[in-house]
């Protein structure tokens, strides 16, 4: 979700597409295709400046999070995710304070050998070592793997930076947290391609 | 200087023209708008002044009857443009009659200003204007009895014609808005 994108979709309008879209309209519409095109560019920017700045994170976030507390082992943080469908979720301190996220990401990057392995990394080392490496991570706890400090937002963090930092960090999810540190909700990816439309 | 002779280029694209069956609409109704107008004034006026008012009004049936959507022939602007253009025409005629010249130029221009003030826009209110100041000696005797007749009944039979005529067509409607 790049917004640079967004912007150059009011340039893909071209004056063809105006006057098709005039001819095909019955009756005569007293505008020339430019007077239409001023008037589109003018709000598409007014638009594209409401969905950057008017919209929040915390207007979009999850409140109900799934999350997972430091001390949980390994296998527990696999079940929650496999049982929700989820890639990724805040790992939490007692206090309800965020400690770090935990993501696919996490898992593969300590399977493949650190870096930032895909799942295809991991399996090639699978067959060529001739054995699974998650053997290794069979008694680690979910703070052991996770990504710490974790990347995250406020609730009037505006949208349109919200969708820069998941960029900028190639990240899919960030965790919404509240002036003491406490988690409030989450925005997914899924979240800001469902605002958009 | 070089970018005021450049603005004179245009540059900018025509709109598309209308098919066959838009162009049958505009001529059936303005033909049944001007219709009772054309009688009714035929009947009260004499040749100058029936050309003129068939001039302004055959200007409003343009766009009531050829440009159904366009802001400036929505009912507001039709009803609004010519009752306001005709108040200020009558009264330029009576306040500066000496200076026919000056009357028409001050009731023609007072009027654009006051229909853009007022969002009643309609080109033909110039005309309507115009025509208390130019018109005959019959038109001027009727002082502000001219803005109810022959614009005010003018204008309703027009309006009431492209309001019936406008919605039979499936692919128009009218009007756009009323207020």
């Amino acid at each position: 979700m790049k917004f640079s994108t967004l912007n150059e979709c009011r340039q893909t309008i071209t004056d063809e597409d105006i006057v098709g879209a005039m001819k095909k309209i019955p009756g005569y519409l007293d505008i020339t295709p430019s007077d239409f095109m001023e008037i589109y560019g003018v709000a598409y920017d007014h638009a594209l400046h409401r969905l950057k700045h008017a919209i929040t994170a915390e207007q979009i976030m999850t409140s109900q999070v799934v999350t997972v507390a430091e001390t949980a082992p390994l296998a527990e943080v696999v079940r929650l995710l496999a049982d929700h469908d989820i890639s990724g979720m805040p790992v939490i301190q007692p206090d309800n304070t965020l400690a770090g996220v935990i993501s696919e990401k996490d898992f593969l990057s300590k399977m493949g050998g650190g870096g930032s392995p895909s799942f295809m990394h991991v399996i090639l080392q699978c067959l060529e070592k001739k054995g699974c490496i998650a053997a290794d991570i069979k008694k680690l706890t979910a703070k052991e793997i996770m990504s710490s400090p974790a990347v995250t937002i406020s609730g009037t963090t505006p949208l349109f930076e919200v969708a820069d930092i998941m960029d900028r960090h190639n990240i899919n999810r960030v965790p919404v947290i509240d002036d003491a540190g406490r988690l409030a909700g989450i925005v997914a990816r899924s979240d800001l391609i469902q605002t958009m439309c | 200087m070089s970018g005021f002779f450049q603005k004179m280029k245009g540059g900018s694209q025509s709109p598309p023209g209308v098919g066959f069956s838009e162009i049958a609409w505009s001529w059936l109704g303005a033909f049944l708008g001007i219709i009772p107008v054309a009688l009714l004034h035929y009947h009260f006026f004499s040749d100058g002044d029936l050309v003129f008012l068939i001039g302004s009004f055959g200007a409003s049936a343009v766009l009531i009857y050829g440009a159904v959507r366009s802001p400036l022939a929505q009912p507001r602007n039709l009803v609004g443009g010519h009752l306001i253009s005709a108040v200020i025409g009558v009264a330029a005629w009576q306040m500066l009659g000496s200076a026919p010249w000056l009357a028409a130029a001050f009731a023609v221009a007072t009027a654009i200003a006051a229909m853009h003030a007022t969002k009643t826009l309609h080109p033909p209110g110039g005309a309507t204007a115009l025509i208390a100041v130019i018109g005959s000696e019959k038109i001027h005797s009727l002082g502000f009895l001219y803005v109810f007749f022959p614009v005010l009944t003018g204008v309703i039979i027009m309006l009431i014609v492209a309001l019936v005529v406008n919605n039979i067509a499936e692919s128009r409607k009218y009007p756009e808005f009323w207020w």
